[in-house]
């Protein structure tokens, strides 16, 4: 996908101006509510008119003020997923999966409905009537929706600000699914630092209505960690643990951690914050922590008033966050080692 | 017989008419419903209070003026005679088109309430599934406003059933033309047929309670069960 948006669009009490340029397949909006994400992805959609610029994808003018084209909505093959799932009451599963299958041409028809059924789990689920099904059923099924009517790009407007987190993150690999199975380039928006860096390659920061950053969604979670209150959040893939002394051992890379909380799959994702990683400059003599393990330090980078710390270890990387003095007293630079101590308790095993 | 040939034709005209009105009112009223209910325009507000008019206005005034509007100097009356339709008071034709002025609120605003009910994001969904202005009103705005299109019927249609003063201006008392059943009913009464009056009046007490007890009864979809999680 290649967007170029100049747009502006003014009202009473807010303004937008934006001026994008992106490539990619993941891409991410991210900003506080009443940012302008919204509006940008409206204006995109085609169901707010700028009031002017010009907006290009894949080298199609969908809406330029100078040359007088604003495409309709469904000219323009640009499908949503809302924070509401908006299915329609009327219609059960199988009839609003296929709404937009219908209206699409048939040789633009690439999806195919039984393949898309299978792979988000809808099997069982498309002669029932869509006000009996659950918040996380509901959103699976206006994300095939959206997917069945082929579109060329796919937004998604905060589609799991409405669930809570054990749904949030069972749904997450569906919306991955639209990108890695069907090949749909997304525009994903969002408030969640973790959300953007689960589903995004590049991100782009809105505040106040204009552009603030266009990165990484690693180096805007890194960039943010000092203003954060959670700091940066480590993801961390565990294998499945075994019980160790009231504990539970996970294998990572060549070494392992000890965590109070088991896992009941084989594959588990793990949340860590940077706040929770505590460095020494030398291997302490006796310390409450279950975690004790050297590193090297890879780089660091500074986030407000906090330093973070990149680290190596067991083959793995984390990011931990102190403040300056402590990397002077600890000399903590790059190509150095540190050892860190983490409790047992500070990992948060995410639902899914 | 409880009611005479005469009592039982003017509640066929009244049903008729009734019946005539709905169906010409649901063609008419839904666009006006729809367009007050998405318009951004500054004419809402007074297309809005025109379509009420006749919630607040006398029957007799609205008669009144229909019947000069109708007449041969009227505009109506005019454009009748230029189509070769010939005078519209005191027939049927002109009987239906005063009930149409007259119920045309009791279509539009349970329609315009329904169409309000559904708000954008719907119409929104649709259109970027694909679907023109035209295809999503037909696709999803009317399937979601079907209660308010059974509410909008049956009180018109009720409406239609008891009007008095409108069919006396428009159509006066002819039977089979114009003498619908609460005209029906005055005429008994103006002969001192109280017996005859009384069955017209339990018939139409009756009818007028039963389709207040479908308004009230019916729920739309029923309940539904949500599941959490």
């Amino acid at each position: 996908m290649q967007l170029s948006m100049k747009v502006g669009k003014r009202y009473p009490d807010f303004q937008l101006e934006a001026d994008i340029s992106l490539a990619g397949e993941r891409v991410g909006i991210f900003g506080a509510s009443g940012s302008g994400k919204s509006t940008l992805v409206g204006m995109l959609a085609g169901l707010l008119q700028p009031d002017s610029g010009e907006i290009l994808l894949d080298g199609e003018c969908l809406f330029s003020s100078s040359a007088t084209i604003n495409l309709r909505p469904e000219q323009r093959r640009i499908a949503m997923v809302f924070q509401q799932h908006s299915l329609f009451e009327h219609l059960n599963v199988r009839n609003n999966l296929l709404y937009g299958f219908k209206r699409c041409p048939a040789h633009l028809r690439t999806i195919d409905f039984t393949d898309l059924v299978a792979v988000l789990k809808l099997e069982g689920l498309l002669e029932r009537s869509v006000t009996t099904l659950s918040g996380g059923e509901k959103q699976r099924v206006a994300l095939g929706r959206a997917l069945l009517a082929n579109p060329r790009l796919l937004l998604m407007d905060e589609p799991l600000s409405a669930l809570d987190d054990v749904l949030r993150f069972q749904i997450i690999p569906y919306l991955r699914s639209v990108s890695e199975h069907f090949g749909i380039p997304y525009l994903f928006i969002s408030h969640s630092l973790v959300e953007m860096r689960l589903m995004t390659d590049q991100v782009l920061m809105i505040e106040k209505g204009a552009v603030v950053q266009q990165a990484s969604s690693e180096e805007l979670a890194r960039n943010r960690m000092g203003q954060s209150p959670v700091g940066y959040i480590n993801l961390l893939k565990l294998g499945r643990p075994a019980p160790s002394a009231g504990l539970f051992a996970y294998p990572w890379g060549s070494g392992q951690l000890l965590l109070s909380v088991a896992a009941d799959r084989d594959c588990s994702l793990v949340e860590l914050s940077s706040k929770d990683i505590m460095l020494f400059k030398q291997h302490p003599e006796a310390i409450s922590a279950r975690n004790l393990l050297r590193c090297d330090i890879r780089s660091l980078f500074s986030s407000g008033r906090k330093i973070g710390v990149e680290l190596e270890c067991a083959g793995n990387t984390l990011v931990a966050e102190v403040v300056q003095d402590a990397v002077n007293e600890l000399d903590i630079v790059p190509g150095g080692t540190v050892y860190i101590a983490i409790k047992a308790s500070a990992f948060r095993m995410l639902p899914g | 017989m409880v009611l005479n040939d005469s009592d039982i034709q003017s509640i066929w005209l009244t049903v008729k008419l009734a019946t005539c009105v709905t169906l010409i009112l649901l063609l008419v009223g839904t666009p006006i419903a729809w367009w007050l209910a998405r318009t951004r325009s500054r004419l809402k507000g007074v297309i809005g209070a025109v379509v009420a008019l006749p919630l607040v206005l006398p029957p007799s005034v609205l008669g009144f003026y229909l019947l000069l509007a109708m007449g041969p100097g009227g505009p109506l009356g005019y454009l009748t005679g230029r189509l070769g339709i010939g005078a519209l008071p005191f027939t049927f034709p002109g009987l239906v088109l005063g009930s149409v002025f007259y119920s045309l609120p009791f279509m539009v605003q349970p329609l315009q309430n329904a169409f309000e009910s559904i708000g954008d994001r719907p119409l929104e969904v649709a259109a970027t599934l694909g679907a023109s202005r035209l295809d999503a009103f037909f696709s999803v705005a009317l399937p979601l406003a079907r209660p308010g299109f059974l509410t909008a019927s049956i009180l018109t249609f009720a409406h239609t059933v008891g009007e008095f003063g409108v069919v006396l201006m428009i159509g006066g008392n002819i039977p089979g033309v114009s003498r619908v059943a609460s005209v029906q009913i005055y005429d008994h009464v103006e002969a001192l047929e109280y017996a005859q009056a009384h069955r017209m009046a339990i018939v139409m007490l009756i009818f007028s309670f039963l389709v207040l007890l479908a308004l009230y009864a019916w729920r739309p979809n029923g309940r539904t069960t949500k599941r959490e999680g």
